[in-house]
């Protein structure tokens, strides 16, 4: 009886200091960002202020569009590298997950640094250059979370009673491996979708204009604009995530679920 | 081409044991993008530090770092990353503990996926958030007023080096718990039981058991931590305009063009640096893991 009310305290010791830690400020910035002209009363018009601010919906879209293209990238380029490295050529896994790793060592700074000298000229004028990179810091937890859904499985198992039955390689990954891990794949994409859309070191350096750097100019004439901004897109963010993981939850109910499996 | 025909022919015959391809062929996607998007730019800019003014080959432009301003910045950089690693690692330790033993698959659940958008993509949100909650006018700082408690009494601004230890560890803290919570999952109830059957007291099970196999993921999480504040830029860039001399904040600035010709190749030295710096802290990670995983069975 003494040791739960004991472990009660504690877990309400640790859920209040949580709470002051992560909540407040997210709450306080909810409330600055209400704020009225002028710092009176409270209104929306800071909210107001940012849709119709010029580059809001342009800035907006090409964010959407550099996540989306990158997601797409990051799947087409380790769904089939993962599930390779899981079926036969298990002698290569330990470099490929090296390299996975590089991308946490190397700052994104001198990254960019090196992009500007090494890439070639047409690749750096187009800000579609940015898919690339933003694949490349997304891969430490890609590769870890595809690899982790792989090894939930009995991929070789699966795949022999495919092709033993008659399968083509083409009807096995679509109707085998892919379906089997969905949750992995589904946990990879929406990973690399939210990194590259609040990429902002490497899309800064390398002067480009996305949704975060406009961010930070549109905070120049307006900082409340901005804080509503950043309340907007912390909560969007937090609501997407919650909403993908109960969505792939109710798909396999594990107590492991794939997104948590972010970090190495 | 000869040699994929003929391998391809005698993929044929092996194809009931469902061989794909004995060539690595299949990986050469992988290994040219990261080749050509990753190590590329890694290696020209690493040739381009060692490169004076005439091409020639130089460690000149490593001068600066060794000393003076440069170096005081990697001395911040250093200290920052420490501190906020170390506050994030005991803090989000804790917090990791705390949900891994009361709380159920689906609060847990929706407490990593916050902990993801904390840790991943805070950055320039998070800055702003911090001003809201911790500027002059936050709501903070008016609370905290009403209370007795004028946090800007003294010396301290939120663009400070104290600012910006706040600011960081509210993504460290995160970053942790999602980092050491399979650590913690990996205990297994075997080795409680065990121990108190062996007569140990709930003391003795932590000091004897459970510390010593937390300690390397600790460790290593601590590097991790270490190497991720290390090189942050958002959070800082978006708070700090240079009152705060962090290495990466000078690259920026560097990049940004207000650079004096003779040192041109400055900002690749501190980009390598850099580099050099987070590679010895992920070094200390990787040894830390594979100490690790010696517990794990699966």
């Amino acid at each position: 009886m003494k040791i739960s009310l004991n472990r009660i305290l504690t877990v309400g010791l640790v859920l209040i200091l949580a709470l002051l830690i992560f909540i407040l400020p997210l709450v306080a910035a909810s409330e600055f960002s209400f704020r009225g002209a002028g710092g009176k009363g409270h209104s929306f018009i800071n909210y107001v202020w940012l849709i119709h601010q010029e580059g809001f919906v342009s800035h907006l879209l090409t964010s959407l569009q550099l996540a989306l293209l990158s997601g797409i990238l990051n799947l087409a380029l380790m769904v089939p590298t993962a599930v390779l490295l899981h079926l036969k050529l298990a002698k290569w896994r330990s470099l490929v997950e090296f390299i996975c790793i590089l991308p946490l060592i190397i700052p994104v700074v001198s990254l960019a640094i090196g992009a500007q000298v090494a890439m070639p000229k047409f690749v750096q004028n187009s800000q579609y250059e940015l898919v690339f990179f933003f694949v490349i810091i997304a891969l430490p937890f890609t590769y870890r979370t595809l690899d982790t859904s792989l090894s939930s499985i009995d991929l070789k198992t699966l795949v022999e009673a495919s092709r033993s039955l008659g399968a083509s390689w083409p009807a096995t990954i679509i109707r085998v491996i892919i379906p089997s891990i969905k949750g992995g794949i589904t946990g990879a994409l929406f990973l690399s979708f939210a990194l590259a859309i609040g990429e902002f070191t490497i899309t800064s350096l390398l002067h480009w204009d996305t949704f975060p750097t406009w961010t930070v100019v549109a905070a120049q004439q307006n900082i409340l604009g901005a804080i509503a901004l950043s309340v907007f897109s912390f909560v969007g963010a937090v609501l997407l995530m919650v909403m993908i993981a109960m969505f792939s939850n109710r798909r396999k109910s594990k107590s492991n679920s794939q997104l948590q499996e972010v970090a190495p | 081409m000869e040699k994929e025909a003929v391998a391809n022919r005698s993929e044929g015959t092996a194809r009931r044991s469902f061989s794909l391809s004995n060539l690595t062929f299949p990986l050469l996607p992988f290994f040219t993008f990261v080749g050509f998007f990753l190590l590329w730019p890694i290696l020209a800019v690493t040739i381009r530090s060692l490169k004076g003014n005439k091409n020639e080959w130089t460690l000149e432009n490593y001068r600066p770092l060794i000393h003076g301003s440069y170096f005081h910045a990697f001395v911040v950089s250093i200290k920052l990353a420490s501190i906020t690693a170390l506050i994030g690692a005991l803090l989000g330790g804790l917090f990791a503990y705390v949900i891994v033993n009361s709380a159920g698959p689906k609060l847990t659940s929706v407490l990593d996926s916050i902990s993801a958008v904390f840790a991943n993509s805070g950055g320039v949100p998070l800055a702003f958030m911090f001003i809201a909650a911790f500027g002059t006018e936050g709501l903070f700082t008016r609370f905290l007023k009403a209370v007795g408690w004028d946090i800007y009494a003294g010396k301290f601004t939120l663009f400070s080096f104290t600012g910006v230890v706040m600011v960081y560890s509210f993504f460290q803290i995160p970053l942790m718990i999602l980092v050491f919570k399979p650590a913690l999952q990996g205990l297994r109830k075997e080795w409680s039981e065990a121990s108190i059957n062996l007569g140990a007291n709930s003391i003795t099970y932590w000091r004897r058991v459970v510390i010593p196999i937390l300690t390397p993921s600790f460790l290593g999480a601590f590097f991790l931590l270490f190497a991720g504040g290390f090189s942050a830029y958002a959070t800082a860039r978006a708070m700090t305009v240079g009152t705060v001399p962090l290495v990466p904040i000078i690259i920026g600035t560097l990049v940004d063009g207000n650079v004096i010709s003779n040192e041109a190749n400055l900002g690749d030295a501190l980009a390598v640096g850099m580099i050099f710096v987070a590679g010895v802290a992920m070094s200390g990670y990787l040894l830390a893991q594979r100490r690790a995983n010696r517990w794990r069975t699966t």
